[in-house]
């Protein structure tokens, strides 16, 4: 949903100066000069909020905000006062009237946005709606933890991604961090003294900046009480001590809506490539089950018509990968895709333990592969068909 | 309404330092110096602003009306007044140069606003209770500004970056 947010103030400089600090805001700017054009345009576009000057000719602020109220149209559009007009007893009386908030001039435009914040759901706009990120992007991610080792443990786990990974140890810290940067994800450790991160965690849900960024609770497993907390609270996930980098990468990507896929399909010469890590735990499993339709479909869209399944980097065969494979060569089949397996001695000598599989053929590098779909030696229906 | 102190020339000269400094810092990101100030007894004739010099200056007005009345006149060199308009509305000096003298205008008759708005605000709080008026621009290279006989006037200069601003205060107690 797109805001409107009416500012009323007979001095273009400060419509200009609201109009810049809510440009990178999914919201619509509408201007008037004094307290009449306020109510006409009030009126005509139901704004979800109104910022409102007090000195203004034709109308002034209070005399517009007197007659907002009294009108049973306009009276539940939430107005902040955005005025030089301070002092105790001005800003009191004003409240009485109705007003959500008060800020005096001079004002910084973060202080705007942070009140508006509060009123509206205000969201930023995206950099680049239309392209998903990549798990090759860059983001910038925050631990806030008092115990330097996790955060070296993160880092050095995190370090083959282009994600810059960065650590704090106190609240103060990370708030400083995050008006300088809002970071693309943050990981807090429930350990913080005198429960810091929960207080932390409030405070980034009500800035406007840090509303919407993924934020996991880092605690110990046995800890089952604050992960309770953390959950009921509202934390994006929950990460166990001692972590599992793998699994946690897994869930800072989902987290980020990251296009993992490159990591496992690429296109080769007219070839597509699907290849499975070393390591394919179950997180891994449902990743590439989830993109492989989309992925065989957009290859044959783009003319390719032969597919290697590379799993030689497989460490180990379990019940997960068969049904991925199956899931795979049954997809193949029904868009008619070729295909051909490459695998190391010990996943062979695997698929040769099972029923289903023991009538897999192996090539053992990807170029050999090709080489024989390339003839059409390859891949013949009886390879994948246990 | 908390008891009126007595408006001093102390508190006057704490209430504008005050005012300006927060106008600049906050809008600017400028941290202006205080420079001096040159207190006028009633009835003085010339002003201690800038006005014998050929520079042209862009000086914004604000009142305030109430408890106390008075005028506030904010005086910029031509060129600061751009510099301070460019980094007010974040535009480049091609920009500001199309959009023309009014753009200038608005937006130190806003800085002027705050700063009096800063100042009054102050007031209010020490139990004179005022309000502000719409501010005026004045442009020009060789003027003066003359207070009437039963007003005090108090000048002020900062110094930011180089750059000099004085605020020339006129102050009439309320009847």
């Amino acid at each position: 949903m797109r805001y409107k947010i009416l500012t009323v103030d007979d001095s273009k400089t400060v419509r200009i100066i609201v109009k810049k600090a809510f440009k990178t805001y999914d919201c619509d700017i509408l201007e008037a000069g004094n307290g009449v054009e306020g109510l006409a345009l009030a009126a005509k576009d139901m704004p979800d909020l109104i910022l409102l000057d007090i000195t203004m000719p034709v109308m002034d602020g209070v005399e517009m905000l007197t007659k907002l109220k009294a009108d049973p149209q306009l009276k539940g559009i939430p107005v902040i006062m955005l005025t030089a007009e301070g002092g105790r007893d001005n800003v009191l009386k004003i409240a009485k009237i109705g007003v959500r908030d008060y800020l005096v001039k001079p004002f910084k435009e973060e202080a705007l946005i942070e009140k508006a914040g509060r009123v509206i759901d205000l969201k930023p706009l995206s950099e680049q709606p239309a392209k998903a990120k990549s798990i090759y992007d860059s983001a910038d991610i925050l631990i806030v933890e008092d115990k330097p080792v996790i955060i070296q443990q993160i880092q050095e786990g995190l370090k083959h991604t282009p994600w810059k990974v960065q650590g704090v140890s106190t609240q103060g810290e990370a708030l400083d961090f995050c008006n300088k940067t809002p970071p693309d994800l943050m990981l807090m450790s429930l350990s913080l003294p005198e429960e810091g991160a929960f207080t932390l965690f409030r405070l980034m849900r009500t800035n406007v900046k840090t509303k919407y960024t993924p934020i996991f609770a880092l605690v110990v497993k046995t800890e089952v009480g604050q992960q309770q907390q953390a959950q009921t609270v509202g934390f994006s996930a929950i990460i166990t001590k001692p972590i599992d980098i793998g699994e946690l990468e897994s869930k800072m990507c989902k987290a980020m809506s990251l296009d993992t896929s490159q990591r496992y399909f690429s296109h080769e010469a007219g070839f597509l490539i699907m290849r499975l890590p070393e390591n394919c735990s179950p997180s891994v499993v449902a990743e590439v089950s989830n993109y492989l339709k989309a992925k065989v479909s957009e290859a044959v869209d783009a003319g390719h018509a032969r597919m290697v399944i590379d799993i030689h980097e497989l460490k180990t065969l379990h019940m997960g990968v068969i049904k991925l494979l199956f899931q795979t060569m049954q997809t193949c089949r029904e868009l008619t895709l070729q295909f051909a397996l490459v695998g190391n001695a010990h996943i062979i000598t695997e698929c040769k333990g099972f029923e289903d599989t023991r009538n897999w053929v192996f090539y053992s590098t990807v170029e050999e592969a090709k080489a024989n779909l390339g003839k059409g030696t390859a891949a013949s229906p009886q390879l994948a068909t246990a | 309404m908390p008891a009126a102190a007595e408006i001093n020339e102390p508190l006057i000269r704490e209430y504008i330092t005050r005012a300006v400094s927060d106008v600049f810092k906050t809008m600017l990101g400028r941290v202006p110096a205080f420079v001096g100030s040159t207190p006028q007894p009633t009835g003085v004739d010339a002003p201690a602003t800038p006005n014998s010099s050929r520079r042209l200056y862009v000086v914004g007005t604000v009142g305030f009306i109430g408890e106390v009345n008075g005028l506030i006149y904010l005086y910029l060199e031509e060129p600061f007044a751009r510099l301070c308009t460019r980094q007010l509305l974040g535009m480049s000096d091609a920009e500001l140069e199309a959009s023309g003298d009014e753009v200038i205008n608005d937006a130190i008759g806003e800085l002027t606003n705050m700063t009096v708005g800063g100042f009054k605000n102050g007031l209010c709080d020490a139990g004179y209770p005022c309000k502000l008026t719409i501010p005026s621009i004045l442009r020009g290279s060789n003027f003066s500004i003359e207070p009437i006989s039963s007003a005090s006037r108090y000048t002020y200069t900062f110094d930011s970056g180089g750059h000099k601003v004085v605020a020339d205060i006129l102050l009439k107690a309320g009847d």
